[in-house]
C-alpha cells in the first residue's frame, strides 16, 4: 500500500509538473527539444523495430510453408470438449474456427477415415 | 452563471448513470440468456444502451471541460486520483486470469498429461507474430510519448502526426491477433490450455480496442483543437491507459506466449 501510494503519488506529481517545468523552461529557450527526442526514437528505434520484426516473422513463414506436415488426429479426452453447443452456427464449431488446423472431436473435416 | 467561490465542480444531474447500470445489467444477463438459450435480443439491447451511453456521458464530459471550464486543476486531480483507481483495478482484473494461467500449467493435472503445453496441443512460436506484435505495441508506446510531449509544446502537426502512427500501430496489432487467432492449432474448447490462453488474450485484445478507440476520440479531439499545451488530461488518461495494455502484454508474451509454449 505504501509502495502504491508512493506511485500515485509520483504520477499525480510528475504529470503536474511536467508541462509546469517544460513550459517554464519553454520560456527560457530551451526544454523545446523533448517532441523532437522522441520522434527521432519513433522513427530511428520503434519503426524500425517493427519493420525487423515483420522480416523475422515473413522469413519464418516462408520456411513453415517450404516443409508442411499433415496433423495426425488423436481424439484426446481432455481437448475439442464439448459439453455445452457454442452459441453460434452448428454450435460445433468455435468462433475462430479454421478447417485446415481446427479438427472436430470426431477429426479434422474432409480428411476423415 | 452565478459567482462560484471555489474551484470545484457541481455536477447536473444526469441520466447517463442510470442508463450505464441497466446497460450493464443487460449486458451480463443477456450474455447468459445468449449461452444458454441461443437468443441475442437482451444482449444487443444491452450493447446498444452502452454504446449510446458511453457516448452521451462522454460528449457531456468534453462540453463540460473543453466548452465550459469546469474542469479546474483540483478537479483534474480528481480525475487523475480516478484513472489511476480504475487502472488499478484493470490489474486485477488480468491478475485473475494470470492466476488461473499459472494454476493450471505450474502442476499440470494428468488428465492433461503432467505436461505444459497439455499432450497434443502445438503451441504458436513466440518468436513469429506475438514478437513482431510485441515490437508494434512497444513502437507504440515511443509514438504517444512523441504525442504528448508534441501536446505540451504545442507542435500541433506533429501531435496529430503521431496520435494518428500509434492509432495504426493500434489497428496493426488487432488485425495480427486476428490472423493469429484464425491460425492457431487449437481453440478456446481445447481444456484448459485454450481456456487460459484465449480468454487472456482475448480480454488483452478488447483492451487494445477499447484502447485504440480511446486514442482516436483524443485524435478527434487534438483536430478540433480541444487541447492545449497545459490542460488535456483527456489525452494523458488515454495515454496512461495505452502503456497499462502494453504492460499487460508483456507479462501475456513473456508467460503464455513464451514460457507457456
Amino acid at each position: 500500500m505504501v509502495v502504491f501510494g508512493r506511485i500515485s503519488q509520483a504520477l499525480l506529481r510528475s504529470s503536474l509538473t511536467q508541462s509546469r517545468q517544460l513550459s517554464a523552461s519553454a520560456a527560457h529557450g530551451h526544454g523545446e527539444q523533448a517532441a523532437r527526442t522522441w520522434k527521432i526514437l519513433s522513427f530511428v528505434v520503434a519503426i524500425p523495430g517493427v519493420a525487423v520484426c515483420m522480416l523475422n516473422t515473413y522469413l519464418k513463414m516462408q520456411e513453415h510453408a517450404a516443409h508442411h506436415e499433415e496433423p495426425v488426429f488423436i481424439p484426446y479426452s481432455h481437448l475439442r470438449i464439448r459439453s455445452k453447443r457454442f452459441p453460434w452456427g452448428d454450435g460445433n464449431k468455435s468462433l475462430f474456427h479454421n478447417a485446415e488446423v481446427n479438427p472436430l472431436p470426431d477429426g479434422y473435416e474432409g480428411h476423415k477415415e | 452563471m452565478a459567482h462560484q467561490a471555489h474551484a470545484y465542480h457541481m455536477v447536473d444531474p444526469s441520466p447517463w448513470p442510470l442508463t450505464g447500470a441497466i446497460a450493464a445489467l443487460l449486458l451480463t444477463s443477456g450474455t447468459a440468456i445468449w449461452f444458454h438459450f441461443h437468443s441475442l435480443i437482451l444482449v444487443s439491447a444491452g450493447l446498444v444502451l452502452l454504446l449510446l451511453t458511453m457516448f452521451q456521458w462522454w460528449r457531456d464530459i468534453i462540453r463540460e471541460s473543453t466548452f465550459q471550464g469546469h474542469h479546474t486543476p483540483p478537479v483534474q486531480k480528481g480525475l487523475r486520483y480516478g484513472m489511476i483507481l480504475f487502472i488499478t483495478s484493470e490489474v486485477f482484473f488480468f491478475l485473475g486470469f494470470f492466476w488461473a494461467f499459472y494454476h493450471s500449467s505450474l502442476a499440470p493435472t494428468p488428465e492433461l498429461g503432467g505436461c505444459w503445453p497439455p499432450t497434443g496441443v502445438i503451441t504458436l512460436d513466440p518468436f513469429e507474430v506475438p514478437l513482431l506484435n510485441t515490437a508494434v505495441l512497444l513502437a507504440s508506446g515511443v509514438t504517444v510519448t512523441w504525442a504528448h510531449h508534441s501536446i505540451m509544446e504545442g507542435e500541433r502537426k506533429q501531435a496529430i502526426q503521431s496520435l494518428t502512427l500509434t492509432i495504426l500501430l493500434g489497428f496493426y496489432f488487432t488485425f495480427l491477433q486476428a490472423m493469429e487467432y484464425y491460425e492457431a492449432p487449437f481453440t478456446i474448447a481445447d481444456g484448459v490450455y485454450g481456456s487460459t490462453f484465449f480468454v487472456a488474450t482475448g480480454f488483452h485484445g478488447l483492451h487494445v480496442i477499447i484502447g485504440s478507440t480511446f486514442l482516436a476520440v483524443c485524435l478527434l479531439r487534438q483536430v478540433q483543437f480541444h487541447f492545449t499545451s497545459k490542460h488535456h488530461f483527456g489525452f494523458e488518461a488515454a495515454a496512461w491507459y495505452w502503456h497499462f495494455v502494453d504492460v499487460v502484454w508483456l507479462f501475456l508474451y513473456v508467460s503464455i506466449y513464451w514460457w507457456g509454449s
